[in-house]
């Protein structure tokens, strides 16, 4: 069992940080949020989706995005290119695409007036057309959104010409995780829960180890404090340009539960899959709001992403989604389950302190975040955040 | 006996019948609709076959499981369920989690 008994050794590895207090008021302003509406999710690559999802012609999915007062038409042409739009008719800008998922049989009819539209976006039928004045159809297709493909993860961005591309936006990211088997695994498993918390808020508190063995005190009781009574702290921080990813070990003192060991027996699979893992489990935070995690498994590793989609200043949803390798065998189907049902145990778990972070957040009794050395990464991204903002000026330091 | 849903050497466990569910949200409904007593009993039932359960459904391709075989399937997915009401928690709910149906699962 290996564990890191230096103390404070994040913060000498990035003194840039500095180690000071957070403040906590970009949380619960109102201001604040309106202008991360801009300065933030009008200016990241934000993550809508996989390909996965839509991988035949004409298969497409909605992606509201709240928090830039739209919602995205994420369709595969029959050409086979995955693109993005509005889903906005050109005619008087009324919703088009109403299911959010199907697949494109040759045209959407807007509700309103039947214009029409292919799975490219092109304007392809107005009805009485001729009565309409110097309307050119070439020039009234659907209003794309920047859409690009990373190993299977499709991202949008809101600016019509982004100043850094997708790979280079993901940075250290990208280095990290390309070429790492994404497309081997399958989506499994999608939650949504909508919480009376900040994105951030949300974002934060997954954001780090250090809170496992007491809000998880009932689910994985005795896992993450080992038996000389150390604390499990990270195995590796390595902070990105806008990114961050942490790591861990697993305890391996802690005893399974009697399912725990019946599954691995159970799990008779040999695939041995894996991902490009940096410890047993890994977190890597995208800036703004998305996250990858990464899980050693006996066999397989398997992996999630959340998405922190703000709704307003103390509202937003976190969505789950749960990829496993493809599963060949009953015993090796019911072990993911089982590991996935003990994850959203913890998950239910953290999404009570969610909300009651935010209400604590709100009364303004404290107004700054106290943060130890294994939570660096919440630093980091805060400090991210004001650089986008516009308001980083060593505060923390 | 309400019938041979179950191959026979299982049969056994056809008083649970009721926890053939297929779908995630269902299972969790059933978990949080029952008495600890009675996730004891169904717990108590099938943990100790779900070796032979598993060494009998492993016989066959997961995604063409035949007739019997499905609803046994189902049930060894309801053990997952219950598994840490019995071993953690002493109770059907998570201990300290928001309410149940606010964790969505999108099927």
């Amino acid at each position: 069992m290996e564990t890191v008994t230096e103390n404070k050794r994040w913060a000498k590895e990035y003194p840039e940080l500095g180690t000071g207090p957070v403040p906590s008021e970009s949380c619960i302003s109102p201001e604040y949020f309106e202008l991360e509406r801009e300065r933030v999710f009008r200016r990241t690559w934000l993550n809508v989706g996989r390909v996965d999802a839509i991988p035949n012609p004409g298969d497409y999915f909605l992606r509201a995005l709240a928090v830039c007062k739209t919602s995205i038409l994420v369709i595969r042409g029959t050409d086979g290119v995955v693109r993005g739009f509005h889903n906005v008719c050109s005619h008087r800008s009324n919703k088009l695409v109403w299911e959010e998922t199907g697949t494109c049989r040759g045209a959407f009819a807007c509700h309103f007036h039947s214009w029409a539209y292919n799975a490219q976006g092109q304007l392809t039928g107005v009805p009485d057309e001729d009565n309409f004045h110097d309307l050119k159809k070439s020039e009234l297709g659907l209003t794309p959104v920047t859409t690009d493909i990373w190993e299977g993860f499709i991202f949008v961005h809101l600016d019509s010409d982004p100043q850094e591309g997708l790979v280079e936006y993901l940075g250290g990211v990208a280095d990290q995780l390309s070429g790492g088997a994404f497309h081997k695994r399958t989506l499994t498993h999608t939650y949504k829960v909508e919480e009376n918390a900040n994105w951030k808020v949300a974002l934060d508190a997954q954001n780090e180890s250090y809170h496992l063995p007491f809000q998880h005190r009932y689910s994985f009781p005795g896992m993450f404090v080992l038996e000389d009574n150390r604390y499990l702290r990270l195995s590796g921080v390595k902070l990105y340009n806008h990114h961050a990813v942490w790591s861990t070990t697993y305890n391996s003192e802690s005893t399974p539960t009697p399912t725990g060991a019946l599954m691995n027996k159970l799990n008779t699979a040999t695939t041995n899959s894996r991902l490009p893992m940096l410890g047993d489990f890994d977190f890597f935070v995208i800036f703004p709001n998305f996250v990858i995690l990464q899980f050693r498994g006996i066999e397989d590793d398997h992996y999630m992403t959340y998405n922190f989609w703000p709704l307003a200043v103390d509202r937003c949803i976190w969505e789950i989604n749960v990829h496993f390798p493809p599963a060949q065998t009953a015993g090796q189907k019911l072990s993911q389950e089982y590991l996935n049902h003990r994850i959203c145990d913890v998950l239910q778990e953290d999404a009570v302190a969610h909300e009651t972070l935010q209400i604590g957040l709100t009364s303004r009794a404290k107004t700054h975040l106290m943060l130890q050395d294994d939570e660096i990464q919440i630093r980091q991204f805060h400090k991210v955040l004001e650089d986008y903002m516009g308001f980083f000026n060593g505060r923390g330091q | 006996m309400p019938g041979a849903l179950l191959p026979r050497q299982f049969q056994n466990l056809e008083p649970y019948i009721d926890w053939t569910l297929t779908k995630e949200s269902e299972r969790r409904a059933k978990r949080l609709s029952s008495t600890m007593e009675e996730i004891q009993a169904f717990y108590d039932t099938i943990f100790p076959q779900m070796e032979a359960i598993v060494a009998y459904l492993d016989q066959f391709p997961l995604d063409q499981l035949p007739e019997g075989a499905q609803p046994l399937y189902s049930l060894t997915l309801s053990l997952v369920e219950v598994t840490s009401a019995v071993e953690l928690y002493h109770q059907p709910h998570i201990i300290e989690a928001i309410v149940p149906a606010r964790f969505r699962r999108v099927e």
